[in-house]
């Protein structure tokens, strides 16, 4: 017990900034939003406005989650939690992997199994490091909650909702990486497991019924399998029932004591599924440079192309769903029809263009995670190894921004197809084909300013490649969906990529929107260019 | 097999933001042999060998290896050169095998009967994934993959760390061969013994400059050799000798240094004396350090 005390203690001594700024970013999204919904929507008729138009829009339900009545609480847990229970899934996940199968995978845990602790106590040490961590940030988001001039009850339930899910993650994360062999597969498995809790959620609330007043919803049964769609319920600011967070937390501690039973009886670095082996040569493609950064990214990418497909997929099965729902409910359809004049935009275009939206943003990830490996790559020493050939870094570059763009084309392509083809399935007559996977491609011009970004960062400032890069996408991502609401000045909200990609098929594909996506490309490819012509400049840095 | 030189730095300097890791390195490589590059741990010899390679941009002073700038020359340089780095890091994902078709083939592709020969002489799974591998076997796949092709010049960053005894013996053999065939060889160590058996001339390093420099016959002066006798009827008879340093008597054993000078006559004595046991040893660079070098460090204060 002792030991695993100390244990976890030194794991903490590791963590403390990197949990510092999660938490500390994951409470203040909160105060933000409750201070923006306190000051902007003050009076009961403006929330009574807003609410009633994302209850009459499935997009917005998906996106965000479930309206549940007018109070200046509620409205800011409808806007923000989901969004802040998948940070704090992540955030978990990420800590849990780095502590387990990353530790075995470098050899570390060998070093500290050899000492007189049970196999198991590393493991227990990184599950009471993650409970800690998540009393932490319940403490935070209901901190940040109260000080944005929320009542003090509600915000101790939202942050406890917050909690919770983060603790789910924990110990979801903790049986995956019993499973899978290496840290990256690790890490990739549970951030997919956080973005099917998200789908799930979205697809139970997009599903759900208003009530006829528009300002409820009650979700449709997938949200009782998420743990997000669990927290959802607790529903902090009205009823403000804590009951709804046990079944998540019991959950955890079930999966929690699976992992450590698993961890207990198997072997130091073996794993359920275990490493195939490989082959004794390779392809004639696996000789080149770009080969080799097709060979690394591949599997990340059909996790990434997955998972726009099942944005897709939702798009084009539950657009025509939810467009019946709204026509059922009278006074959804006559505020639609209120709020649309000419009802060009119809309800199943709107919920195409949000889900391809984020497509674009999934996209981006993928693209600016391959210029990432990069960094990896020469951080642990296999760019000298590779560039001790006769290559130019220029080619290297190169190899790995043509990995890139692909990745970010064909996710947006798969977001699309998908959406097209489940479209056709189900008979909706709305716009052809062409038109949806139109859409979907509109979001990669922003999608690759991200990725040269990504490489002008690693060609001039290499260590910090990885937090500049997902840090930049996150902020493009808070600016797209919390700018309007933080009432951000149009500058600063205009600074994302994402801002100049044309919601297809609600607005029309025209000459600014064309303008916009060659300007945008453009904008890539010069920097991308910079981005070459500095790598070889600098030294390889470990 | 030419004279000119392969690699060749004057006053190299390498900075790190305030720390000086190479001050006015000079190295010289001759074309066709086996220089050992010795020094201990910190003291600058994988800084050297990525400022050979253009990984890193020489401070100041001049680098030349087959006559280019490896900084603005790195792909021609590299054309001829086959490097294995200190710590051997390789791609989880993919098995050794394509790892050394990966590496051979960015240099234009193995020779096949050599890639077959060596994964044989070095008993290597080529199936498994990297990510499954000892660091010795991640070293053999460097190994492998540098040998397979023939190359002007092999840069080797302690390259036998993770080898066993049977599998440093191929090692060996392979350099003897590419020796054979007139290729030059830059081979850093830590261990002087491997160096001695293997290399023609050396250079030694200490914080980032040369301190000596020569065939391994010029720094003879530098040798001592290592005696521990035991048994000793008559100690009296060899510590009173002036050619004994540093001396260790626990009883009826002692312990010392002599320069290979001296040997005849220290012997003589131990014969005098009366042993039943007897080990001489090579100095170990270590001790040679420890002995010779610290004791400039005391001459330059």
């Amino acid at each position: 017990m002792g030991a695993m005390l100390r244990l976890a203690v030194a794991q903490a001594r590791r963590d403390r900034w990197q949990l510092c700024i999660w938490v500390l970013g994951i409470s203040v999204l909160g105060l933000a939003a409750a201070a923006a919904v306190g000051s902007e929507f003050g009076g009961e008729a403006e929330r009574a406005g807003i609410i009633a138009v994302a209850a009459a829009n499935p997009a917005f339900l998906f996106l965000r989650g479930l309206p549940d009545g007018t109070g200046i609480g509620a409205v800011v847990f409808f806007q923000g939690y989901a969004f802040m229970a998948v940070l704090a899934g992540l955030m978990n996940t990420f800590l849990v992997i780095r502590h387990t199968r990353s530790e075995e995978e470098l050899g570390r845990a060998e070093l500290l199994g050899s000492s007189p602790i049970a196999r198991s106590a590393p493991l227990a040490a990184t599950l009471l490091l993650g409970a800690a961590a998540n009393v932490l940030l319940s403490v935070f988001a209901a901190a940040g909650f109260a000080a944005g001039g929320l009542p003090v009850a509600g915000s101790a339930i939202a942050g406890l909702a917050v909690g919770a899910v983060g603790f789910f993650f924990v110990a979801a994360a903790a049986v995956l990486a019993q499973f899978l062999p290496s840290g990256r597969g690790a890490n990739g498995a549970a951030a997919a497991l956080v973005g099917l809790a998200y789908l799930l959620r979205g697809i139970g609330d997009a599903l759900g019924t208003a009530e006829a007043s528009l300002m409820r919803v009650t979700s449709a049964w997938p949200s009782l399998l998420s743990p997000i769609g669990w927290g959802q319920r607790s529903r902090p600011f009205t009823v403000a029932d804590p009951l709804p967070l046990l079944v998540p937390a019991v959950a955890a501690a079930v999966l929690a004591v699976l992992a450590l039973r698993i961890r207990q009886r198997r072997d130091l670095g073996a794993s359920l599924l275990p490493d195939r082996a490989g082959r004794a040569r390779s392809s004639e493609a696996g000789r080149s440079m770009v080969g080799l950064a097709w060979r690394l990214q591949r599997a990340t990418l059909a996790g990434w192309a997955l998972g726009g497909a099942a944005l897709g997929t939702v798009a084009g099965v539950l657009g025509p769903v939810v467009a019946d729902t709204v026509a059922g409910n009278p006074s959804l359809a006559e505020l639609i029809a209120r709020l649309v004049p000419g009802s060009r935009a119809d309800v199943v275009d709107v919920f195409a263009a949000a889900l391809l939206g984020m497509a674009g943003v999934l996209g981006a990830a993928a693209g600016v995670q391959a210029m990432l490996r990069m960094r990896a790559e020469e951080a642990e020493a296999r760019a000298e190894l590779l560039l001790a050939a006769p290559k130019t870094r220029a080619r290297w570059l190169a190899a790995n921004l043509a990995v890139a763009a692909f990745s970010v084309t064909s996710v947006s392509a798969a977001a699309g197809s998908a959406a097209s083809v489940a479209l056709e399935a189900s008979g909706t007559t709305t716009g052809n084909g062409g038109t949806i996977i139109l859409a979907a491609l509109a979001h990669v011009p922003a999608a690759l300013v991200f990725t040269a970004v990504a490489a002008l960062t690693f060609a001039v400032v290499p260590r910090l490649t990885v937090p500049l890069g997902w840090g930049l996408l996150a902020a493009g991502l808070v600016l797209g969906q919390f700018g309007e609401l933080l009432r951000l000045p149009a500058w600063l909200q205009n600074l994302s990529p994402f801002r100049h990609s044309p919601a297809l098929p609600v607005e029309d594909l025209d000459i600014t929107a064309i303008t916009a996506a060659l300007l945008l490309t453009g904008a890539a490819a010069v920097l991308a260019a910079v981005a070459t012509g500095l790598l070889n400049r600098r030294d390889l840095t470990n | 097999m030419g004279t000119g030189s392969i690699v060749e730095t004057g006053a190299l300097v390498k900075d790190f933001g305030r720390v000086r890791a190479l001050d006015s390195l000079r190295l010289s490589v001759a074309e066709g042999e086996v220089h050992g590059f010795l020094g201990p741990n910190g003291a600058g010899k994988s800084t050297t060998l990525r400022v050979l390679l253009g990984h890193i941009r020489a401070t100041s002073g001049t680098v030349r290896v087959f006559g280019l700038d490896p900084w603005a020359h790195a792909v021609r340089t590299h054309r001829d050169i086959a490097y294995v780095p200190g710590d051997v890091n390789l791609w989880p994902n993919l098995s050794g095998g394509e790892v050394i078709d990966l590496l051979t083939g960015l240099r234009g592709g193995a020779d096949e009967h050599l890639r077959r020969q060596l994964i044989d002489e070095f008993e290597f799974d080529p199936r498994r994934k990297a990510r499954t591998y000892s660091r010795g076997n991640r070293q053999k796949a460097a190994l492998i993959a540098a040998f397979a092709r023939p190359a002007r010049l092999y840069v080797l960053d302690e390259p036998s760390g993770g080898l066993d005894p049977v599998m440093d013996t191929v090692f060996r053999r392979q350099i003897r061969r590419v020796r054979a065939e007139g290729a030059t060889v830059l081979l850093s160590s830590h261990i002087l013994g491997e160096v001695e058996q293997l290399c023609d001339r050396v250079t030694i390093i200490r914080k980032g400059t040369v301190v000596e420099s020569g065939s391994l016959a010029d720094l003879r002066h530098l040798r001592r050799t290592h005696v521990r006798a035991t048994g000793l009827r008559e100690p009296r008879a060899i510590t009173s000798r002036p050619e004994v340093h540093d001396l260790r008597v626990e009883g009826t054993t002692v312990e010392f240094d002599a320069e290979a000078t001296d040997l005849n006559g220290v012997l003589a004595s131990l014969a005098e004396a009366g042993i039943d046991g007897l080990e001489v040893a090579p100095p170990s660079l270590e001790s040679l350090f420890l002995r010779h070098y610290s004791r400039l460090d005391g001459q330059a204060r």
